[in-house]
């Protein structure tokens, strides 16, 4: 019998457990308890498949009293995409200079809450280990005591313990409304309630909390100083952005999914998915520090992932949940490698850092690797669901508006690529160890897989008949080649000569909490109106 | 039904909270104005569940009929605890900011941060 719970509370036990013993013995037992961890899920994964969802309750309490766990097969999947992460994480980040057993339990413990956000059935437990997994996260961020990483840390658990609070009263409001926490039996409820106008205000609080967790776009200012900031280790960026802000999404699709007897705003969600995407691209497009520009493609990609959902097509919904894995699995990569090029080189701006593939070949491999996966290159991962999530698109506007967001991505990595080349000294500190290079290589080879076998991925996943016609993949290979080949052009033969001097200003965008808080309560109250008039 | 009532009372408080943390730029009245949110929410959560008149939820012998909703009693403890835990982080962190930044307001930290990078 599989027991659900043991996700949440084992990496917890494990990094106690290492708090115990010595710096040493905790990086083996970690990394020992992940790998249980990781088999563990895989079991469970194929238990779900074959049997059906799981369900339990803890300690024996009847259904809608208890803290309910579920596990069907998109939440086990996402479990399992996180252990497989954190198990790469931990591997990646053994006998580093940070990886101490205060460190190991930091990070062991937001594996357990993020796989409680997936599993857990009922909100005001999810909101429990958002909340915990906030300070958890906020800590690590500022783990070095960098000086600007104390501000970014700070600014981090204050503005998202500000969004929560909004989270909360909404679910208080609901609870009034309803008299259930488990999402199931709010689901039945809210069929039951004739003045759908009741249920705005709680809709209202709590998809504001939701937007700024998952980053949309009036939103997202936290976002890029988190995962961006110079002090974090490599392993912590490259879980925030990976893993972190998907389970903002996973809570979005949850709630969506409850609220849509009563209220349908797929409108304007998917306008406001297009806004993060293109205003992403344009941010992306001005900075000069590596993990800033990966922290901006970020926000670019969450647009992306949100226009799929908000599509009202199956196709294109499941594209984007299939969308998500793949942007975790290549933007821990490119993290990762990013973290590596700032210790080689001792440098975050891109200007300075040349020659990469003779300097670092491996890692510079992986970079071309990880970059055709994000821009959606054919045979990656990233062009299935980039396909399924296109496929969605009604009107010209949508497509249109599409191709512009797969060129913007393109072209801010063919941007990236220019640090492969170019003129530069021998490696000076090549001492790191070659694990390092075999994890990247292995989360880039898992790119290629998930690309190849894409579509039988999918249809065995969700049991869904998808189906990919050559004719129009190879118009879309055609499509991503001319981009290729305009991005280059544009970036030869323009980009020198004319250097935007009116987005300069942009790329030192930089909000103060106040305005931050501004804008969430602003939200707020258009989100609320918008419901109201519409 | 009476206008001064618990919920909002908490509506009301919460939203002074809000003012509080966009409009003050001392960094100490930003946590205490997160400290007054939160209370509001667990004022809210209280009175929801409860009516003139209720019992509080404890013992066996007590008219079920009469008693008030206990979950959300429940709820709010973990509340509180969180609360502590959110209060007791971010003033440490403050103090380690403060001591990099030497000033507790949110623009001139700001504009130290950029300065040094």
């Amino acid at each position: 019998m599989v027991s659900l719970y043991w996700f949440i509370l084992f990496p917890v036990i494990v990094g106690i457990a290492g708090l115990l013993l010595s710096d040493k013995i905790s990086n083996i037992l970690s990394l020992f308890g992940q790998t249980l961890i990781f088999v563990y899920a895989i079991m469970l994964f194929f238990t779900v498949h074959q049997d059906g969802q799981v369900f339990q309750i803890i300690g024996n309490w009847p259904q809608s009293i208890g803290i309910g766990l579920k596990a069907d097969t998109t939440s086990i999947l996402f479990v399992l995409l996180t252990s497989f992460l954190f198990l790469i994480l931990i591997l990646f980040s053994m006998n580093s200079s940070y990886s101490d057993k205060l460190f190991n339990f930091l990070f062991l413990s937001v594996e357990g809450l993020i796989s409680c956000v997936f599993l857990a059935n009922d909100l005001f437990t999810i909101f429990v280990s958002l909340e915990v997994s906030t300070i958890i996260v906020s800590i690590l961020i500022m783990y070095k005591k960098d000086k600007r990483s104390i501000y970014d840390g700070m600014m981090y658990l204050l503005i998202n313990i500000f969004a929560m609070s909004f989270f909360l009263l909404g679910l208080g409001m609901l609870y009034k409304q309803t008299g259930f926490l488990d999402i199931g039996d709010i689901t039945k409820q809210i069929t039951l309630i004739n003045n759908k106008k009741d249920l705005i205000l709680p809709y209202a609080f709590m998809l504001t909390a939701v937007s700024l967790k998952s980053a949309l776009m009036p939103l997202f200012s936290w976002l890029p100083k988190a995962h961006g900031t110079p002090g974090a280790p490599a392993v912590v960026s490259a879980l925030l952005s990976g893993l972190f802000v998907k389970s903002g999404i996973y809570l979005f699709i949850r709630l969506q999914l409850m609220f849509s007897a009563a209220i349908d705003t797929q409108l304007l969600f998917l306008i406001l998915g297009f806004a993060t995407a293109i205003v992403g691209i344009i941010l992306c497009l001005q900075q000069t520090d590596i993990k800033l520009i990966l922290a901006y493609s970020t926000v670019a990609q969450l647009g992306l992932i949100m226009i799929g959902l908000n599509f009202s097509s199956s196709q294109a919904f499941y594209g984007s949940l299939y969308h998500i894995i793949n942007h975790a699995i290549f933007k821990v990569g490119l993290f990762l490698a990013a973290g590596l090029i700032i210790e080689e080189y001792q440098t975050r701006d891109i200007n300075k850092i040349k020659g990469l593939l003779k300097r670092m070949p491996a890692t510079g491999i992986a970079i071309i690797l990880f970059s055709l996966a994000i821009s959606g290159a054919p045979f990656f991962n990233a062009s299935i669901s980039k396909y399924f999530i296109a496929s969605g698109a009604q009107s010209d506007f949508t497509k249109y508006g599409l191709e512009i967001i797969n060129f913007g991505t393109i072209f801010i990595f063919v941007q990236f690529s220019r640090i492969l080349i170019g003129k530069t000294e021998p490696a000076v500190m090549s001492k790191q160890k070659p694990i390092k290079f075999l994890l990247l290589l292995v989360l880039a080879l898992f790119c290629l897989l998930g690309g190849i076998w894409g579509v039988d991925l999918m249809n065995l996943l969700w049991g869904q008949n998808f189906q990919i016609t050559i004719s129009s993949y190879l118009e879309k290979t055609v499509y991503f080649t001319i981009s290729v080949s305009l991005s280059f052009l544009i970036l030869i033969f323009i980009r020198p000569k004319v250097q935007i001097r009116s987005l300069k200003k942009l790329k030192s965008l930089d909000v103060s909490f106040n305005t931050v808080c501004l804008s969430v309560l602003l939200y707020f109250s258009s989100l609320t109106a918008y419901l109201y008039f519409f | 039904m009476a206008l001064i009532n618990g919920e909002n009372t908490a509506i009301i408080l919460f939203f002074i909270g809000v003012y509080g943390i966009i409009a003050r730029r001392n960094i100490i009245k930003s946590i205490i104005s997160l400290g007054i949110m939160e209370v509001a929410i667990i004022l809210y959560f209280l009175a929801t569940a409860t009516r003139t008149g209720a019992l509080a939820p404890i013992g066996e012998t007590i008219d079920l009929t009469l008693v008030a909703d206990p979950l959300p009693q429940a709820l709010m403890i973990t509340n509180i605890v969180i609360g502590i835990g959110v209060t007791a982080v971010a003033l440490t962190m403050f103090i380690h900011l403060y001591h990099q930044f030497g000033t507790s307001n949110w623009i001139k930290v700001k504009k130290k941060r950029n300065k040094n990078g």
